[in-house]
């Protein structure tokens, strides 16, 4: 407290406004100020208001003053600098007179005592706003709506930590004082929780540009606290995330970690799939957590043929239906009403998704899959639906290829265990005929597509057949060979490559080298390394004919002999 | 048939240096959408873009120190690799990361900082099926010919083949093999390019190259080469650069590259780069990705291209690195 001023200062105080000598400037002739638009300028001159020697020394330069004007400066700069420390201690500092003096003065001018201390900067005082500007730029209506809002977030948090508490409270079986009933946190509870944490995301993007994750925020994941992708030290192959993507893959580590399964989980991981179906991981996780919940298969598979159906190149999905069905199996294994509706669900599937893309691999092989393990191979579905594919495009190979294993590989006929190159006296002569009539008709409708031949070829090794047996048909697609650029025409490579197997089978060297000939030169040069070696092997089997036939001549003569 | 291809146009002959430039380019695009979806493919792309860099005659693009670093930052306790540090540990990263460490001849810093050489072979071996002689790729038991080919090239390489039961495994490729002369994902499963590449390399790497139908197959993976002179994996398939490698390399493996015309698919591999900003994409016009560049360089290695280190057709690598590691 500062010591009484003797000197009664009421009527000078008064006066005050225009004391001494009126050409020296006081605060009060400082310039006046205009109205302030933005809080940054209502501070400043509100500071400048508690510093009036200071704003005048400012504008003028100490020695322009007045010599009260002066002394009024230099008694304001003492006391703002000694302002917090206790009077008796400022007293020893200053001294006893000089402390006496300064209170004369200031009561004299009436100075305002305690100043402000600090003169208000831009872009420090209160800082910037969520788009970089300084909040000091705001007009009053403006800032004092910031404030509200504020305001307004200070309290939702404030409520938020009750619920929070509550929560933990509940956790550990506490009992509330005054009820004495064990603390239960209410549906209507966590739903007004939920509203809360909705508007505090809010305010926090609006005022700060905060952005809460989706499972930060949420109630659902409140205890579990996620675990941030590391980086070793200047990582050769460093990874930047987006934020949502990165947020949720935190949430799946810690969960991973401790092995939870649940339906949070599940929708963890299928959220997690949306944004990106290829990560491997995240499938095991979701097909451990439908088997560990007991979850309907069927259900399950519905749901992925939709995500099947949008991400037609993704394998790992066929992988997770392989492993569904594996776990399936065995609670329809024995009901065959069951296993043949789940395996025309399946079926009717795999059509829908190859018109989307016929040729995909890992459909295809899942589909291979699946006949075995259902025991498809009498369904005649399956073969009509083969056949259909076949007739939209003849030049699908992976129907063929499907086609040969179902009707090859089907152990109601074929020797289990045989491979798919090595023939089998068990596949009745029929079979081989049907299958290979089925490949010529195919073949007619565009004799250079190449399935069709390879097929027929297969079926003949399959069924012990000599290929000579297909001559007639193979010499309908080769027309006067040999006879002239004019007249030879070749309705498809494949059939002149089989005719030249054919003449070689029966030993007709000449006519073999022709058709290899004619390939080379002119019907498939850019396989001509090829065709030259099987012409080479030609002259081979010649000598070896050769050989063979001396030897038979040889042991006819010593039986002649004998 | 001999190449001259100084006389090629500028469009036609082998960018090396925006390749390397390229390759280099790959960790830094952080900011790129595409980046992080493939995180889980982080190790294979590191192995193909050193491989790519090897055969391009800059092993020293990538920084070598760093490059072990980030493999055995990817290893689990098991002895096996995820496709980067946090994932689960998988055949094919693991055999990624083999291969990576032998390029830069780091297997030493296995044994020292790393889990060892034998818990490695430990982890692969564990993935056999003792029944029907396959690989799977992790302990959820996919199975897939190229896991089984994965666990050939990783324990040879590791001088641990003896560690699982290679008849059984040969038996399964056999029993792979199609009526039209090529091998399939799975007994039964159509031909297709890889799948053949996959068997193929493992039957060499057995010995046991004497089961394969090489007429058979030979001829079907001539005709793999359409009239543009690319190679399809499958009939009535589109060309793709990567087929060029699968192909090739299995028709070298059988010593039949002679049956398919070699300038025609050097022409189209050399069209498929893109010689401003380096990479090779999958055919020409196509946006460029660091799977087709590797496969793309393997092959014109395989052409015989200038201004390439020769591949092994068997492990994809450079000729050098097998050398080293296996004394052959």
């Amino acid at each position: 407290m500062p010591p009484k001023s003797k000197a009664a200062t009421k009527p000078k105080a008064t006066e005050t406004t225009t004391t001494t000598n009126p050409t020296t400037i006081t605060s009060q002739t400082a310039s006046q100020p205009s109205e302030p638009t933005t809080v940054l300028e209502r501070s400043q001159q509100r500071y400048e208001k508690t510093r009036p020697f200071e704003a005048a020394r400012r504008q003028q330069g100490l020695s322009k003053l007045s010599k009260e004007d002066q002394k009024g400066w230099i008694c304001d700069q003492l006391l703002h600098l000694t302002n917090r420390l206790p009077a008796a201690s400022r007293s020893r500092l200053l001294g006893p007179k000089a402390s006496k003096e300064i209170w004369w003065t200031i009561n004299g001018t009436n100075s305002i005592v305690r100043g402000l201390k600090h003169k208000p900067e831009p872009h420090i005082t209160w800082g910037t706003d969520r788009n970089g500007h300084d909040v000091g730029s705001y007009t009053i209506e403006r800032f004092d709506e910031r404030f509200r809002k504020r305001i307004a977030l200070t309290a939702l948090q404030v409520s938020s930590r009750v619920f929070r508490e509550n929560v933990e409270r509940e956790k550990r079986g506490f009992v509330d004082a005054r009820s004495g009933r064990e603390i239960i946190v209410t549906e209507r509870e966590i739903d007004e929780e939920k509203v809360r944490r909705s508007k505090m995301a809010a305010l926090k993007k609006e005022l700060y540009g905060e952005i809460t994750g989706k499972l930060a925020g949420s109630v659902e994941w409140e205890d579990v606290v996620p675990i941030p992708h590391e980086e070793p030290e200047g990582a050769l192959a460093a990874i930047a995330y987006p934020a949502e993507y990165a947020e949720a893959m935190s949430y799946l580590r810690a969960v991973m970690t401790t092995k939870e399964y649940s339906p949070r989980c599940l929708r963890l991981t299928e959220h997690i799939i949306s944004m990106n179906p290829a990560h491997y991981t995240v499938w095991l996780y979701r097909a451990a957590n439908i088997f560990a919940l007991g979850l309907s298969i069927p259900d399950e598979i519905e749901w992925l043929n939709e995500v099947a159906l949008a991400n037609l190149k993704n394998y790992q999905i066929w992988h997770h239906r392989h492993l569904l069905v594996e776990h399936y199996y065995p609670t329809i294994s024995s009901d065959p009403d069951a296993l043949a509706q789940f395996a025309k669900q399946e079926r009717d599937f795999l059509i829908a998704i190859l018109s989307e893309d016929t040729k995909n691999y890992h459909v295809w092989s899942y589909r291979s899959w699946l006949v075995g393990k259902l025991g498809m191979w009498e369904d005649e579905e399956e073969l009509k639906s083969i056949e259909q594919l076949i007739d939209e495009d003849v030049r699908n190979n992976s129907a063929w290829s499907h086609r040969f294993f179902i009707v090859f590989s089907n152990p109601k006929y074929a020797t289990p265990g045989k491979g798919a190159t090595e023939k089998d006296e068990r596949v009745p002569q029929e079979l081989v005929d049907r299958e290979v009539k089925y490949a010529q008709n195919k073949v007619y409708l565009a004799p250079q597509n190449q399935s069709p031949w390879n097929y027929m070829r297969g079926v003949l090794v399959k069924g012990r057949q000599h290929l000579a047996s297909v001559q007639g048909f193979v010499e309908e697609f080769v027309v006067k060979l040999g006879e002239g650029e004019e007249e030879e025409d070749v309705k498809s490579t494949h059939a002149l490559d089989l005719l030249a197997e054919i003449y070689a089978e029966k030993w007709d060297s000449d006519k073999a080298d022709l058709c290899l000939r004619r390939l080379a030169e002119k019907w498939d040069r850019i396989r001509g390394g090829y065709w030259e070696w099987r012409r080479k092997c030609l002259t081979q089997t010649e000598k070896e004919k050769a050989v063979a036939v001396g030897e038979a001549e040889k042991g006819g003569e010593e039986v002649a002999a004998a | 048939m001999t190449q001259n291809f100084t006389s090629l146009p500028q469009e036609l002959q082998l960018a090396t240096s925006a390749h390397v430039k390229y390759i280099q380019s790959l960790d830094s695009r952080k900011d790129e959408y595409d980046y992080w979806l493939t995180e889980h493919l982080r190790l294979n792309g590191l192995y193909w873009g050193l491989t790519a860099l090897h055969l391009l005659g800059h092993p020293e693009a990538l920084p070598r120190a760093e490059t072990i670093d980030f493999v055995l930052s990817c290893q689990h306790e098991n002895g096996g690799f995820g496709a980067a540090p946090g994932h689960d540990a998988h055949m094919l990263s693991t055999v990624s990361a083999v291969q990576i460490l032998a390029m830069v001849d780091a297997f030493d810093d296995l044994e020292t900082r790393g889990r060892g050489k034998a818990q490695v072979g430990k982890y692969i071996a564990s993935l056999q099926n003792p029944q029907t002689g396959t690989f799977a790729g992790d302990e959820w038991g996919e199975e897939d010919t190229r896991f089984l080919y994965g666990a050939f090239n990783a324990l040879s390489l590791l001088g641990l083949l003896h560690l699982v039961d290679v008849d059984k495994a040969v038996a399964h490729i056999a029993a792979c093999a199609n009526f039209d002369g090529g091998y399939g994902v799975s007994p039964g499963a159509e031909s297709h390019s890889g799948q053949i590449f996959t068997c193929v390399a493992a039957l060499a790497i057995a010995g046991r190259k004497e089961l394969i139908d090489v007429d058979r197959l030979g001829r079907w993976l001539s005709e793999r080469q359409i009239a543009g002179g690319g190679l399809n994996g499958r009939p009535e398939k589109k060309e793709d650069v990567c087929y060029s490698w699968w192909v090739l390399s299995s028709l070298e493996m059988i010593g039949k590259t002679h049956w398919i015309d070699k300038e025609k698919l050097t022409n189209f591999i050399l069209s498929s780069q893109d010689t401003e900003k380096g990479g090779i994409s999958d055919r020409p016009g196509d946006m460029v990705d660091v799977w087709h560049t590797c496969f793309g360089i393997a092959g014109l290695s395989l052409l015989d291209c200038p201004g390439l280190e020769p591949v092994d057709e068997v492990y994809c690598m450079p000729k050098s690195t097998i050398k080293r590691v296996l004394g052959h």
